[in-house]
């Protein structure tokens, strides 16, 4: 869909996904990567030799559908590369802290005087300007400024963050939206477009109710463990079952049919079954209506039932009875989960090391122009030639030296 | 560079894009929610059986529940117009074919095959509309033997394995706040939409998106599913720790439940930490030289350093680490938030009027477009404010038309 277009993709690990998204939607990606590569190719995971820059799975999941080139933007012959593909994209996306491309010539007015209709996309934890600008940033410390931590893990313990690293994840594909809406607005005004995304309040955004609530309810949201809080009274959200934990919120019809199911097993008395308004009960709960059975005495039975099943024959009939068990799956059995193997997900790719290996597929299924994978993650400098050559006409000595391969190189973090 | 016919100056770039948000909860109206913040013109419609779960999910202005009064509904549908519509009747469906006629995209969450039987579906849609862009959102995708699965963004969070990577080694899992996934889906839907619409600007052709939330959220753990294939190992959850940086965590500070987050992710912000605390004996023990070192002394460091932050300031300390070149954070709640300066500088938050709520405020853009002051237009519509606006002024519906449609229950 986005085939039209080029892409010039600046970043490190800190917005990888967003190139990567507009690749996928057929946008023509080119990575520019410092001589010695981006940081994300020293990210672990890696192969089973080691940190190695060809080896990091971590820079696999996140730079298909890109070519690859090095460019020493610390040299004069790489910055003036940079800006001659500049002028022949549409998109510029970098992950620089705030002001460094400027300080390279390479900022948003020198690209837009090379290309005035450039959109040019900069990713940043807090943003290019403002108090917290120049704040060195880490995924914890972000995910704590932006709120989302301080209402998830147990209410005895310290705030948490999910444990692997998302923030720069959020940031990176929000940043593909900034991008396409940025293109559209330069179609309205004619003009060059300047991004300014944060990764803070993307992250914001996370807690979803959670942002604005204390201005309209009055109070914060906390941390609240296994429980849910939004229905104005805790409900246990996570039980332990025969090889795990699955979830579902004990409430109206699935709360109905569970204790059918204990009844069935004889974990609770037949009576049960018309003792309460099940569909209603929580309502009642809430409101301090009478009822037969208080919610500690309904969840013995309940949390026994989800002892004597698997997550996967939970799951099974739940959907069987139309009511959702969500099994805890790790990413071990996600590879091995039969939804995603019927709708084809899963991508054999080839792993620089030689080995195939399946991979997350497009993000959606497309009727007319269906999204595909067109080549898989570039080796440091692996279009070089094919990129400055074809597109710039560049001979081979000036391709060393923009590329930073000639000799010493004035390299920095520039890429 | 695409060569386009020039939309008029308006500013807005979606102005005059037409968006029938017939979704709930939280992905397909955030994605009509994005079209509608930026200037096109979308009409979300709603029933009152089911009720949008949004709107009858705290936070309640002061605490009072009311579907008017559910803030979580109004965070994700500012800049619609607000219709009822009952497509369980056939005057119902016939409004729906009209709305269909008219937009430009197409917006639906049911359970797969419902669209279908309620004739509405993408081929139903297509001959009323040839060039329509029509997205389906659910948690497992519209095919597939799971497909039927319906829920919320915690099933597919728990599933897609973030529940397993959320909380504490010892105990269950916690899972991330809420619905992790209604997160994640959004961001990659609203680029695909306005791919979509690029594309049908370029080739007049339409397309049927059809979007799996657990298939999107899998890319946000794809180094970790890597890593199960390739190396056989299995992440789980860990508190704030990392493989890769220590000390890492959220500590106590002075006050009820304060907490300041610190992440050491190399050996000279260590140095710097140690400078912010004064260098202190313990600090300069050889063990924690280098990463692997603080890494194997976790627990020890971390005593020293609660004991440190627990006798200040959340902010004391954050701003003493920041002087020194370490990633700090205060861990804030929406009272901090609401008054953070870095927020506050970006204009974050804004106050819009609420028909019902007031002035209330709103969150606003994840990114800035410079020279642009973009975000939500105007406050989120209560149940069905717009029905006659919808029928009369944008379908065009003359008065017969419009009490036939009433009378046969359309309107729910």
């Amino acid at each position: 869909m986005l085939s039209p277009y080029t892409v010039l993709d600046l970043t490190d690990d800190r917005g990888e996904l967003a190139a990567m998204i507009l690749g996928d939607l057929g946008a023509d990606v080119i990575k520019v990567e410092p001589p010695q590569g981006s940081s994300s190719r020293h990210m672990a995971p890696f192969l089973p030799d080691g940190p190695e820059p060809e080896r990091s799975l971590h820079y696999f999941a996140f730079n298909r559908n890109k070519r690859g080139i090095t460019l020493d933007l610390a040299g004069e012959a790489g910055r003036r590369a940079l800006l001659s593909l500049a002028e022949k994209a549409d998109f510029v996306i970098e992950s620089a802290r705030p002001g460094e491309m400027s300080r390279l010539g390479l900022g948003f007015d020198e690209l837009r005087q090379a290309n005035p209709r450039i959109v040019y996309v900069a990713i940043t934890p807090f943003g290019q300007d403002g108090p917290y600008a120049e704040f060195p940033a880490g995924d914890l410390t972000v995910a704590a400024l932006a709120g989302p931590m301080s209402v998830q893990g147990d209410p005895g313990r310290a705030p948490i963050r999910v444990s692997v690293p998302q923030v720069w994840l959020h940031a990176g594909a929000e940043a593909a939206v900034g991008a396409l809406t940025a293109h559209a607005r330069m179609r309205c005004t004619g003009e060059a477009q300047f991004v300014d995304v944060s990764a803070q309040t993307v992250m914001a955004w996370t807690m979803l109710n959670g942002a604005t609530a204390k201005a309209i309810q009055g109070f914060d949201f906390n941390r609240s463990g296994l429980y849910s809080q939004t229905r104005g009274m805790p409900l246990q959200m996570v039980y332990e079952c025969a090889d795990g934990y699955v979830t579902f919120m004990p409430d109206g019809r699935t709360l109905e049919t569970l204790v059918r199911w204990c009844v069935e097993d004889g974990l609770a008395p037949e009576s049960w079954v018309e003792d309460e308004d099940w569909m209603g009960y929580t309502l009642n709960n809430l409101h301090g209506r009478p009822v037969a059975h208080p919610l500690e005495e309904v969840m013995v039975p309940i949390n026994r039932y989800m002892l004597t099943r698997t997550k996967n024959q939970l799951l099974d009939r739940s959907v069987r009875e139309r009511i959702s068990i969500a099994p805890v799956y790790t990413v071990e059995e996600l590879t091995r989960f039969r939804q995603l193997e019927e709708r084809g997900y899963w991508l054999t790719a080839p792993l620089p090391d030689g080995q195939d290996v399946q991979v997350a597929g497009p993000f959606a299924q497309i009727s007319e122009t269906p999204m595909k994978v067109r080549r898989w993650p570039p080796k440091l400098g692996e279009h070089n030639a094919e990129v400055l050559g074809e597109m710039l006409g560049y001979s081979q000595s000036e391709i060393e030296t923009a590329c930073g391969l000639a000799g010493n190189t004035s390299s920095g973090r520039g890429g | 560079m695409g060569e386009g016919d020039k939309l008029p100056s308006t500013g807005l770039p979606f102005e005059g894009l037409k968006v029938v948000d017939c979704s709930w909860v939280v992905v397909g109206p955030s994605v009509a929610k994005h079209l509608a913040d930026h200037g096109a013109t979308a009409v979300r419609l709603e029933t009152t059986a089911p009720m949008d779960t949004l709107r009858v999910a705290m936070p309640f202005k002061d605490g009072i529940p009311g579907p008017d009064r559910a803030h979580f509904h109004g965070e994700f549908n500012t800049s619609k117009l607000g219709m009822t519509l009952d497509l369980k009747t056939p005057a119902g469906v016939k409004v729906a074919h009209r709305l269909l006629a008219w937009a430009d995209v197409f917006i639906e969450a049911f359970t797969p095959g419902t669209v279908d039987r309620l004739g509405i579906g993408y081929e139903k849609a297509q001959s009323i509309n040839p060039s329509i862009i029509m997205l389906s959102t659910c948690l497992m995708g519209q095919t597939g033997s799971l497909s039927s699965l319906g829920g919320f963004g915690y099933h597919a969070a728990a599933i897609a394995g973030f529940y397993e990577v959320t909380g504490w080694k010892d105990l269950p899992p916690d899972g991330p706040w809420l619905a992790y996934t209604d997160t994640i889906a959004p961001h990659f839907l609203s680029a695909a939409v306005m791919a979509a619409l690029d594309h049908r600007r370029r080739t007049g052709q339409g397309q049927h998106i059809d979007a799996s939330q657990l298939e999107m959220a899998l890319h946000f753990l794809s180094p970790q599913t890597l890593d199960s294939r390739v190396n056989g190992h299995t992440v789980s959850r860990d508190g704030n720790r990392s493989p890769t940086a220590a000390p890492q965590g959220a500590y106590p500070c002075l006050g009820d439940d304060r907490w300041c987050a610190i992440a050491v992710e190399n050996d000279a912000q260590w140095e710097g930490l140690r400078r912010a605390l004064g260098d202190p004996a313990w600090a300069r023990d050889e063990r924690f030289v280098t990463t692997e070192g603080r890494l194997a002394h976790h627990d020890e460091i971390d005593r020293h350093l609660s004991a440190w932050t627990g006798g200040q300031g959340e902010r004391e300390v954050m701003d003493l680490l920041i002087s020194e070149g370490v990633p700090a954070g205060v861990v804030q709640r929406s009272s901090d938030l609401l008054k953070d300066p870095q927020l506050a500088h970006r204009g974050f938050f804004r106050n819009l009027e609420h028909a019902e709520m007031g002035s209330i405020p709103y969150s606003g853009p994840q990114y800035r477009i410079r020279g642009y002051e973009s975000g939500p237009r105007f406050a989120a519509p209560k149940m069905g404010q717009h029905n006659e606006y919808v029928l009369r002024e944008l379908l065009g519906m003359s008065d017969e038309e419009i009490t036939d449609a009433v009378v046969g229950g359309a309107l729910g």
